[in-house]
């Protein structure tokens, strides 16, 4: 927990009292201290710190470890988020939040960081979609469905970090790598907006992939569904 | 304004307004929450604030308490109080006031000084200067948020503490949510009439701004139809405008048709494209809107006309969804439905698709 406020911090700690040891550390550059000495499993990180930018303790912390990141602010503001995303946050909790929200968020966070341990498998299912990547095919409840290859490619990006929020720039990094793409970026919104119309039973509600506002995509991971 | 000396009619006109709101208030003791209370006095602490300067303001704080505690804390007419609970939301009270009228007073002192500033930088280096203002800006509503949410964050934990003991600590948590979205609401008010326009326009397709707000509301009205139409033969809309800023929009107009309408009757929601425009329309089968009313409804802090006092918001959300509407080059307006009820019409503007883009 690396918060300069102690109320903050005193939340934080009365939130996982009962599941977790919680470390605290008031400033930046002793949270950094304290997680490489201490190794935690989860760092949920305030920003407004007095010593560093919240981004910086992200960036240093994301050189050496995958801990999943929990990031707190007071700041609505969508650029923040994605720039924290951008540079290697898990979430993002904007102030005031409720003692469950934080909790649930927490137990999510820990969660994908024990599945993601087996990533790299070749066949992905989630719901009625299956995504084989060595054969470059996905079947929708059983039946082939034809994508162009921008359209693959964003699939398989989104489907392999199910449950994850990707920023556009993480997306489109991903995707369009070794293309020619000029003005591409402006058009990655109307590919998903296609896909969507393919993969999704209701594309207007849909299950697969949620946007999120100014931020970026994420794609329902396999456990949403029963 | 008069920011830092207030003439003595500024005082009088405002221990006038807190007299009569308190009559107000003491006419409706036996019917509101003392959350309710707690509100109004809020609004009228920060309404001096913003008015007449930061004295006035924790005048105004300081007597609001007291008269809050004297008349509507049981037992009424004394200053002791018989529920400890009740502490809780008196002293919350008193610091978010003297917290929100140290605040606007900052604000108000450093915007002075950044327009002084920027206005001296402004005959030096005119683009330097309106960047150097847009960072003053963020910088200061970044403070704003940071100062007014931290001590909410605190009260909202200790309030999902207490639910075990007594739920009634229920409603202090769900009014410091109230309280986050009225600061939000100003913050945004604040943003829009400034002028600035909105930097983050993108080509987005229209299914993106249907989708998400529609994911939004289905959770606070469950029970409620939202029939949609998008244009005939399945042609994808695209415009070229702000996803954020469009969604609360879009989300603000079905929120207010959810209020406004009979239960059972359905809320439909289009779009099409006309010409250069995407053109979105939520209708309702409500009342409508009188035609004495129809532009001041999209005034600040205005309230229908004999509206129930809890309808859950100050009064801010059509004049901060029309701010938002114009900052993207768009028009929100309001016209009548055919067959009783209110159609709020959203313009935003069209964009064109290459078509190569589909193919790849």
């Amino acid at each position: 927990m690396i918060d300069d406020e102690l109320a903050i911090r005193r939340v934080v700690r009365n939130a996982f009292q009962d599941t977790a040891r919680v470390i605290d550390a008031a400033t930046g550059a002793e949270g950094v201290d304290r997680a490489a000495a201490e190794r935690p499993s989860l760092i949920v990180l305030d920003l407004g710190l007095p010593d560093m930018e919240g981004i910086d303790v992200c960036r240093e912390i994301r050189g050496w470890s995958r801990v999943p990141i929990l990031v707190l602010s007071a700041r609505h503001a969508d650029e923040e988020k994605v720039q924290l995303l951008d540079a290697g946050a898990d979430d993002y909790l904007t102030k005031p939040f409720s003692t469950s929200e934080l909790q649930a968020r927490a137990r999510a966070l820990l969660r994908r960081a024990a599945t993601e341990e087996g990533q790299g498998e070749p066949r992905v299912a989630i719901g009625i979609l299956v995504l084989d990547i060595a054969a470059r095919t996905l079947t929708r409840d059983g039946d082939l469905t034809h994508l162009t290859p921008i359209e693959w490619d964003l699939l398989r990006v989104l489907m392999t970090h199910a449950g994850r929020t990707l920023t556009h720039r993480q997306i489109f990094r991903e995707v369009w790598a070794g293309r020619q793409f000029g003005d591409a970026q402006q058009y990655l919104r109307v590919y998903v907006a296609h896909l969507r119309r393919k993969i999704e039973t209701d594309s207007l509600r849909p299950a697969y992939i949620f946007t999120e506002p100014g931020i970026g995509y994420r794609f329902a991971s396999a456990g949403d569904f029963p | 304004m008069n920011r830092t000396r207030p003439g003595w009619a500024q005082w009088l006109a405002w221990a006038v307004a807190t007299a009569v709101v308190s009559l107000l208030l003491f006419h409706f003791r036996d019917v509101l929450d003392k959350a309710h209370f707690a509100l109004i006095y809020l609004l009228l602490v920060l309404g001096g604030s913003v008015a007449s300067g930061h004295r006035v303001g924790l005048a105004l704080a300081a007597t609001s308490f007291l008269l809050f505690d004297w008349f509507f804390v049981p037992p009424y007419n004394t200053l002791t109080v018989a529920n400890p609970l009740d502490w809780l939301v008196l002293v919350a009270f008193l610091v978010v006031s003297v917290v929100a009228a140290q605040m606007l007073h900052r604000l108000q002192v450093e915007a002075d000084v950044a327009r002084a500033r920027a206005a001296e930088i402004d005959r030096l280096a005119p683009l330097e200067s309106l960047r150097e203002t847009h960072r003053l800006q963020n910088a200061l509503l970044a403070s704003v948020s940071h100062d007014l949410r931290t001590p909410l964050t605190t009260i909202k934990a200790v309030a999902h503490d207490l639910v075990r003991v007594d739920d009634r600590a229920l409603v202090i948590e769900e009014e410091a949510d109230r309280l986050n979205r009225m600061v939000g609401d100003l913050l945004d008010l604040s943003r829009v009439q400034s002028g600035t326009t909105i930097a983050s326009v993108a080509m987005t397709p229209i299914d993106d701004l249907v989708g998400a707000a529609l994911q939004r509301v289905t959770g606070a009205m469950p029970e409620r139809t939202v029939q949609v139409h998008l244009e005939e033969g399945g042609t994808l809309l695209v415009g070229r405008f702000d996803l954020t800023s469009s969604l609360r929009i879009l989300v603000n107009l079905l929120e207010n048709a959810n209020k406004y309408s009979p239960p059972a009757s359905p809320i439909g929601l289009s779009a099409v494209r006309r010409d250069q425009w995407i053109v979105l329309t939520v209708s309702d089968a409500g009342a409508g809107v009188p035609t004495a009313e129809r532009e001041r409804i999209f005034e600040p802090f205005y309230r229908p006309p004999g509206a129930p006092p809890d309808r859950g918001s100050a009064g801010l959300g059509l004049a901060i969804a029309r701010g938002l509407a114009e900052a993207q080059g768009g028009t929100l307006r309001y016209v009548p439905r055919a067959g009783g009820g209110s159609e709020f019409v959203l313009l935003l503007p069209a964009a064109e698709l290459p078509v190569r883009i589909l193919t790849l």
